[in-house]
């Protein structure tokens, strides 16, 4: 058995979201199970289903964010500090 | 098996509905319809002795989503007779046995799972056949069920297809007496509705049973070929879903051994409370 993971889709412009995984023996009955653990219910119109082994994974480790660097978290409070002096200052 | 809808305080009392009564069949139509439903009921509820222990998960909810197919199929048809849903309860479980029209291999206990999709797919072969066939009914309400549940009965057949093409040979050892032992009761698919040629003759469905039958086979045969089970390894029983066999199950007044037993345990909360509503 393999495992895949099933994302679905549904109509409009919703994208596609993961929806769970499956272990099924090859890609066709992947399809069928797909549907029916995942889509029996109109859950989605689209459904893609990909083998996990085919994913690429990211490593974690290159994920972390680096606790030093606060410039690069733009929350608008510098500039909302900023507007706030200017409109203070003008008064 | 009955639905309701939810309680609503403003939701008309039950006297307010007007009285749909049953539409008028001829007593052929009726036991053509109860000779479909009945069938439906009995595979739909044996089906659904598999929930939770399919073989692996995805297999276990694949399975019982066909078997709610069935039921549903039955609720379908059981409905058009009683013209109400709310009415089918009766029908569906309180007649005597002679009473109901089920065939044996879909009344037959399947407690291995190669007897199980074993009898899911000759029973979907079958029923395959028999919707087609009244694809063009002049029961309207027959007809018009047709394509909606085609749609769910190719996928049955995808399903079986895709299990067994996979593990037929290798597993030969295990569905070789499954086969077997369904094949001795499988030609009751075929046994004719009663009166059903005063049915087609009111054009309830286009073509006999036997004729369906006869071709059932072949597509029973061809499947095998191609799963790698030709007739070098097996062979269908002479006489199976062929038309004049003698058979113990040629009649759709008698039920299969395992009925009554089944029929108790389908009750078996009914009972406990025949006033309750739900």
């Amino acid at each position: 058995m393999k495992t895949y993971e099933v994302f679905l889709k549904k109509a409009g412009k919703d994208e596609f979201r993961h929806a769970g995984s499956l272990a099924a023996p090859d890609d066709e009955m992947a399809e069928m199970y797909g549907r029916e653990s995942y889509a029996r219910r109109g859950e989605g119109s689209e459904m893609w289903l990909v083998e996990r082994a085919h994913l690429i994974v990211g490593d974690p480790d290159e994920l972390l964010v680096n606790s030093t660097k606060p410039h690069r978290h733009n929350d608008g409070s510098a500039i909302a500090s900023r507007r706030k002096r200017l409109r203070a200052d003008e008064s | 098996m009955t639905t309701h809808a939810p309680d609503h305080t403003d939701a008309p009392d039950q006297t307010e509905f007007p009285d749909q009564s049953a539409p008028d069949f001829s007593p052929a139509a009726l036991d053509y319809l109860l000779t479909l439903a009945d069938d439906e009921h009995m595979v739909g509820a044996r089906h659904t002795a598999w929930i939770g222990l399919g073989p692996f998960l995805e297999e276990d909810l694949a399975f019982c989503s066909i078997a709610q197919d069935e039921l549903g199929h039955a609720i379908a048809l059981y409905t058009l007779i009683t013209g109400d849903e709310r009415t089918i309860d009766d029908l569906a479980l309180r007649r005597p046995g002679a009473d109901y029209r089920s065939s044996w291999l879909a009344e037959w206990p399947c407690d291995t799972w190669a007897t199980a999709l074993v009898r899911h797919w000759l029973y979907d072969r079958a029923e395959n056949l028999r919707w087609r066939n009244v694809a063009s009914s002049t029961i309207t309400g027959l007809a018009a069920l047709v394509p909606g549940i085609e749609r769910e009965e190719a996928f049955h057949l995808r399903h079986a297809e895709q299990f067994l093409s996979r593990v037929c040979v290798e597993a030969w050892p295990e569905i070789e007496p499954a086969l077997s032992e369904l094949l001795a009761v499988a030609g009751s698919l075929w046994t004719p509705p009663i009166h059903e040629p005063d049915a087609l003759a009111e054009g309830v469905a286009a073509r006999s049973f036997a004729e369906l039958g006869t071709e059932w086979r072949q597509l029973i045969e061809a499947d095998l070929r191609r799963w790698g089970v030709g007739p070098e390894r097996f062979t269908l029983p002479a006489g199976l879903a062929l038309p004049g066999v003698d058979s113990p199950q040629n009649s759709r007044n008698e039920r299969s051994p395992h009925f009554a037993a089944l029929l108790e345990d389908l009750n078996a909360v009914a009972s406990i409370d025949p006033t309750a509503v739900w």
